[in-house]
């Protein structure tokens, strides 16, 4: 949380782009047809509205709301209404995933440490931790929420793409230009630019040369995997995003999925479960029609 | 997996009742203020009886606590507590009726039946005694608090103030406390502070002399040095390492020691005398372990001692079943055991107390064993409310020690190890505002 909280306007694209850094991520709003002065104030907005949340759901800050949930040692927790929200959708993406998407997975990272090196965990290890995750053991009723203690929540593996949603939708009531706001290449458009041209936006997948473009009118796109986070070992790849169910990640998946969804949110969640298809991963994106990139 | 059309459907719902929220506010519009109900209140009763119509109390308190956000807590506690009933004065028992001076004065007197250990009924007091503390964090992995408190009643005043300091460390699996308090009591014995080892006389009370005077004081310091350590995800251990220093008045006004001959028949009482330094050590380890995802067990064991000579040691056990989602049941068990004080006598034989400089028959100053069973009940209630009772026996075992030689067997008829036993009930109600 070091990040300097400043927004630059630096030119970019076809004019200007606002800069800021939130969430551990570069982040940048475009405006189009918009002057520089317009810029600054909708970059300002939008970076006050990434930062909020990041302030509101980070697990790295003492006091706020997603530490006193997991700080409550088995207390019920009455929760804001934003955070509740989430819930809910933390909630239905729960059941709808059947157990593989589960924002009480975070404690696997006790364990998981993805820096690219061979320490991959004992079963034992992950044993351990598996009692502790499953939100079936959560007993949650808006706006309480009460955990079992020892348990954690977790909202990293999809707040990004909500923040990037909210502030896109944010400005886009402020604005009648078109606005396109990507920050780490989870990105959400409100609308196509003008002449009805697509958004187009590098995505670097940080595997090199492979860094590919993306066409958007509309929604969002969300990518999942990361080159730097990994472990390897015995020539058997790790990715870092792990089923909540066996605690382990699932093998033979690609390193990258690149998913257009409706929102960023959306097309985070499509993502993540695609990872977690392992080779599957392919042939699960193609049921249903959305542009999809899968860099394996 | 799959995702089934149907899915596919349920999940755009989802997300856009999520994001579709009308009416998107500015950031600032909706700042996460402090928490909504930032109040929290406990509420308790405390209930004491001792067996034989000893001393009972009733102790009501109240703690409430403020969340000011940012992991900033302010807190104040009152506690009302009413004594009365008969406590030993620390005098023998023998085998003739005995009669001692109150220490209310003014020419009044109780008297033991033969056989009896002497207590003192005219014992009745109340007390009230407040806190204040402030914590706040330091950085993203330290914490401060600091506190004041006071108490007060009849003849005793005290003043006190803490600090604690807590770092966590390796991802908050380790967790460092240091903590230092600061203490000053006052102690204005009813009819002044006795000359410590005078004798004290059938009628009057304690002296107003050089030695004596009508008020009294000590001054406390305690240290201590904690580690927590998280050992698994289903285990910690806690250590601590305290330290005590007093000095000042320690001794019990109220409180004397029979000096006898060989048939166990008291001569005299001496008011008892303590020394006026103290250096306490405790060293406490604790060990909590989650069972079946849903209990906690927690066993503990505290070791003391301390310059007077007394040496002790703490066993506790309990388990916090938590058999439903709502409802807790906990038992424990406590076992207490220490030796007698350097300078602790059941009675002094004739001539021993000349060159004596510290002699007391506190009983709580000799050696006993006690043991506490409780047995708890909770509920954690919808809106966050939560509410315990909890029932506890306590049993303590005497053991005759420090028995003048020469008296030994005169005593042999008498109760020079009484037993004592409590009951305890407490009942407490949580809630946030």
């Amino acid at each position: 949380m070091n990040e300097t909280r400043s927004v630059r306007i630096e030119p970019g694209g076809d004019g200007f782009v606002a800069r800021f850094t939130a969430m551990a991520s570069p982040c940048e709003v475009l405006v189009d047809g918009a002057d520089r002065t317009e810029l600054r104030r909708l970059g300002e907005l939008a970076a006050a509205e990434v930062w909020r949340i990041e302030q509101h759901w980070s697990r790295y800050l003492p006091g706020n709301i997603v530490d006193r949930i997991n700080r409550a040692q088995g207390a019920a927790i009455t929760v804001d209404a934003e955070t509740a929200r989430f819930l809910d959708y933390a909630q239905q993406l729960h059941e709808l995933s059947e157990g593989l998407f589960d924002v009480t997975s975070g404690v696997l990272r006790r364990a998981w440490r993805f820096d690219g090196s061979d320490r991959v965990p004992t079963p034992s290890q992950i044993e351990a931790l598996l009692p502790l995750v499953g939100w079936q053991k959560l007993h949650w009723q808006s706006p309480q929420l009460q955990m079992p203690a020892g348990m954690e929540i977790d909202f990293g593996g999809i707040g990004k793409e909500y923040a990037v949603d909210r502030a896109c939708a944010l400005l886009a009531a402020q604005t009648s230009h078109a606005v396109l706001v990507n920050c780490g290449g989870d990105l959400a458009a409100s609308g196509p630019r003008a002449q009805g041209q697509d958004w187009r936006v590098g995505i670097d997948s940080g595997l090199g040369a492979s860094s590919s473009l993306i066409r958007l009118r509309q929604g969002g796109v969300a990518t999942s995997g990361d080159a730097h986070r990994f472990l390897l070992k015995d020539g058997q790849r790790y990715p870092h995003i792990l089923n909540p169910r066996t605690g382990w990640p699932v093998p033979g998946g690609p390193r990258s999925v690149t998913v257009a969804g409706s929102s960023c949110t959306e097309a985070g969640v499509l993502s993540t479960l695609a990872m977690l298809q392992g080779e599957q991963a392919e042939h699960f994106l193609q049921q249903f029609s959305g542009d999809f990139q899968v860099i394996w | 997996m799959q995702l089934n059309e149907q899915q596919r459907l349920r999940l755009a719902a989802a997300t856009l009742s999520l994001l579709g929220v009308a009416g998107v506010k500015p950031a600032a519009a909706q700042e996460p203020a402090a928490p909504e109900k930032p109040w929290t209140f406990d509420t308790g009763l405390l209930l004491y009886k001792e067996g034989n119509g000893r001393v009972q109390a009733i102790e009501p308190v109240l703690n409430a606590s403020f969340n000011l956000g940012g992991e900033r807590l302010l807190s104040a506690g009152l506690v009302f507590d009413s004594l009365s009933g008969a406590s030993p004065n620390g005098a023998a028992p023998a085998h003739t009726a005995q009669t001692f001076s109150s220490p209310s004065g003014g020419g009044q007197t109780y008297t033991t039946a033969a056989g009896k250990t002497p207590l003192d009924d005219t014992f009745h007091d109340q007390r009230v005694a407040a806190n204040l503390g402030y914590q706040f964090p330091l950085s993203h992995d330290s914490k401060l608090g600091l506190g004041l408190r006071g108490s007060s009643e009849y003849d005793f005043t005290s003043f006190g103030a803490n600090a604690h300091y807590s770092l966590d460390l390796n991802q908050k699996n380790t967790t460092l406390g240091a903590g230092v308090s600061f203490e000053y009591d006052q102690v204005r014995p009813v009819g002044g502070a006795p000359q410590p080892l005078s004798h004290m006389g059938a009628g009057g009370g304690g002296g107003d002399d050089e030695e004596g005077g009508s008020s009294k004081n000590k001054n406390l310091v305690d240290l201590l040095l904690g580690v927590t350590q998280v050992l698994d995800s289903k285990s910690l251990l806690q250590l601590n390492y305290s330290l005590g220093l007093s000095s000042g008045y320690q001794t019990d006004p109220y409180k004397v020691v029979s000096v006898v001959d060989a048939n166990a028949n008291p001569l005299y009482y001496l008011y008892e005398s303590r020394p006026d330094k103290r250096t306490k050590h405790a060293l406490y380890a604790e060990y909590k372990r989650f069972a079946f995802d849903r209990d906690v067990l927690d066993f503990s064991y505290r070791f003391f001692t301390d310059s007077w000579g007394i040496n002790a040691h703490t066993l506790s056990l309990s388990y916090r079943w938590n058999f439903s989602e709502a409802f807790h049941l906990q038992p424990s068990l406590r076992f207490y055991r220490q030796n007698a004080a350097d300078f602790y006598h059941f009675a002094l034989f004739s001539g021993e107390d000349a060159g004596l400089r510290y002699a007391s028959g506190d009983p709580r100053l000799g050696a006993f064993t006690g043991l506490t069973g409780g047995l708890q009940f909770g509920q954690q209630l919808r809106n966050g409310d939560s509410w315990n009772v909890r029932l506890e026996y306590y049993k303590q075992r005497g053991q005759s020690s420090d028995i003048p030689a020469q008296a030994a067997a005169a005593y042999s008829g008498l109760p020079t190890a009484p037993d004592m036993s409590a009951v305890i009930l407490s009942m407490g109600y949580r809630f946030n505002w």
